[in-house]
């Protein structure tokens, strides 16, 4: 699982180093944001199924269309559609959020992914718009500390930006 | 391209237009212009391919602007749209990988003989961090042979992906396919991503030899029907298969027995029932169908009652995990299921459609005749494998009385089956 610490640690020993200054700082800027991350960890974790749950609503309750009786994407079915697609990516989301890194979205949810879906033309905006929903939604300190926010924050930017 | 998700948005096209035209600072909370580039697919025409090739060249650098930018470039690209190829071509020196990504696919869906763009297509294989398998895709679907040397340097690249597009690649340009076995062998590959990945590259490479391992490939039968299915159509109407050397294959992934599969996890120690249920629900269908082969060996007994509440509770409505549990009702010949199959059968949601032909080899499974009408019925849709799915369940039941609707179908694949039995 890639991350800031096995980063380094692969590059200096591709190149048969010991880590540099340099190399050093990225590993304790990483340490140092730990504890806001774990702590958007924990809320994330506690609170999973009612971030996704909101984010979907968002979506459903934007593009009220979804709701029509009868429509291919009728409320329950569409919404849990949503349920089961954004939970893969928040768990993902939370994953990198101990790690440190960006690991798990780039190995488990983007590598490949943006091709599948193109070929199988599958619609990413609903989860664009879901995901997008989450980020402007998170409030400090209502939800988690400023810090522990910029950083779950940072990553919903990047499985939005990696998705479209 | 696959219509099934075109209304999504509900939309006029002067919506579409009059949202993606409209500048950030000026956007009406409730719009989304990202929607709107989407949704233009949904009208070919001259006013929305310059209303795309606006927002390609809106180059704000902020996040909301830039998603928006590629999928416009994706839209143009799907809508074939040569007079926007100048415009596209300007987003390969973009410093954002992904705008680079969609805008080599997008010339690779429009087509060119240009040099000079192609040339510039592959001089990106030179530059770090891009989506190199999508540049070796389109370089090798518009030939461009010089591109060759440059691709065969990714054929031992550490993402197996990328390698396995390289591979096929090099043995589409030269024609020679003595690695392709490199590219099967990906099929088993410990990411699920890499095994869906290399069955592309199969299909691409046009690899008919692949059709048996491509069957057992642990991901979900959408994979592998398309690609047996595009294999299929490549390989009949070019003379170099038949309808019997692939229908075994073909039969096997509609039936989709997890036996049938070679699976790439393993359990240690044989879980609870709790936990495989719980296992239903994975995105990579290869533990799904562990989980399923488990609990037929191990929970024939218990497995229904959980099957049923797990249902109740949430299957219903995840696609994924209600798929297996419509198989396991199948394989567990579980009568009292009977309802719940017809009702899976004719569900009306798109993301639910591969349930449908699950639901019809689970009714042939539990060989209630009173199913032969329902699944009689699915022969007028126009979903080939629910229509070929429901041919074997009436064979199963015994009655071929629906031969003759599929005789006249319009699908050469149910045409085919059909005669198997006049």
């Amino acid at each position: 699982m890639k991350s800031v610490v096995t980063t380094v640690i692969a590059a200096a020993d591709a190149a048969g180093r010991f880590p540099s200054t340099s190399d050093l700082e990225s590993v304790q800027g990483s340490i140092q944001r730990s504890a806001a991350r774990l702590e958007a960890a924990e809320k994330l974790a506690a609170n999973l199924d009612n971030v996704a749950k909101e984010a979907y609503d968002a979506c459903i309750k934007k593009y009220s269309y979804l709701n029509n009786a009868g429509e291919a994407n009728s409320t329950d079915t569409y919404k849990a559609k949503c349920a089961r697609d954004i939970k893969h990516y928040m768990r993902l989301i939370q994953y990198c959020l101990v790690v440190g890194g960006t690991g798990p979205l780039d190995e488990w949810g983007i590598s490949g992914q943006r091709e599948v879906y193109r070929a199988l033309g599958l619609p990413t905006a609903p989860y664009v718009e879901a995901l997008s929903f989450a980020r402007n939604r998170g409030c400090a300190p209502r939800d988690m500390s400023p810090q522990a926010l910029s950083e779950y924050n940072t990553l919903l930017d990047y499985a939005i930006n990696s998705l479209s | 391209m696959d219509k099934r998700f075109s209304g999504l948005f509900n939309l006029t096209e002067e919506q579409a237009i009059a949202i993606l035209d409209t500048p950030i600072a000026q956007l009406n909370e409730d719009d989304s212009r990202y929607v709107a580039a989407a949704h233009l697919v949904n009208f070919p025409t001259e006013r929305s391919i310059q209303a795309l090739m606006r927002a390609v060249q809106t180059t704000d650098r902020s996040l909301d602007n830039r998603i928006v930018r590629r999928k416009s470039i994706e839209t143009l690209g799907r809508l074939q749209a040569k007079e926007s190829l100048s415009a596209i071509r300007t987003c390969l020196q973009d410093e954002d990988c992904y705008t680079v990504e969609n805008a080599v696919w997008a010339i690779g869906e429009i087509g060119t003989e240009d040099p000079e763009v192609l040339a510039e297509v592959a001089q990106l294989l030179d530059k770090p961090g891009q989506t190199y398998r999508v540049i070796i895709h389109t370089l090798t679907k518009l030939n461009y042979q010089p591109a060759l040397d440059r691709i065969r340097r990714f054929t031992d690249n550490e993402d197996p992906p990328t390698a396995s597009a390289a591979i096929s690649a090099v043995c589409r340009l030269t024609g020679d396919m003595t690695q392709m076995q490199q590219v099967v062998e990906m099929l088993q590959h410990s990411n699920v991503l890499g095994r869906r990945l290399s069955i592309q590259d199969l299909i691409d490479a046009r690899y008919y030899d692949a059709i048996p391992q491509i069957s057992r490939c642990p991901v979900s039968l959408v994979f592998r029907l398309r690609g047996i299915r595009q294999l299929a159509d490549a390989g009949v109407a070019a003379g170099k298969l038949t309808f019997e050397s692939v229908r075994p294959y073909l039969e096997q992934v509609l039936r989709d027995r997890p036996e049938d599969l070679d699976l790439v996890h393993a359990y240690d120690r044989t879980p609870t029932l709790p936990f495989l249920i719980r296992e239903l629900y994975e995105t990579d269908f290869g533990r799904c169908y562990l989980a399923t082969k488990t609990i037929i060996e191990h929970h024939a007994e218990a497995a229904p009652a959980a099957l049923f509440a797990t249902y109740k509770e949430e299957a219903y409505g995840d696609y994924g995990a209600h798929f297996h549990v419509v198989k396991l009702f199948g394989w567990l010949k579980h009568a009292p299921a009977y309802d719940l199959l017809v009702e899976a059968l004719h569900h009306p949601q798109p993301q639910f459609q591969k349930s449908r032909a699950a639901a019809a080899i689970a009714l042939g499974e539990l060989g209630d005749s009173r199913a032969i009408l329902d699944l009689k019925a699915c022969l007028a849709t126009k979903i080939w494998d629910l229509k070929y799915a429901a041919l074997m369940a009436l064979e199963r039941l015994g009655d071929l009385s629906g031969v003759a609707i599929a005789a006249d179908d319009e699908d050469w694949l149910i045409r085919a089956k059909a005669s198997l039995y006049s």
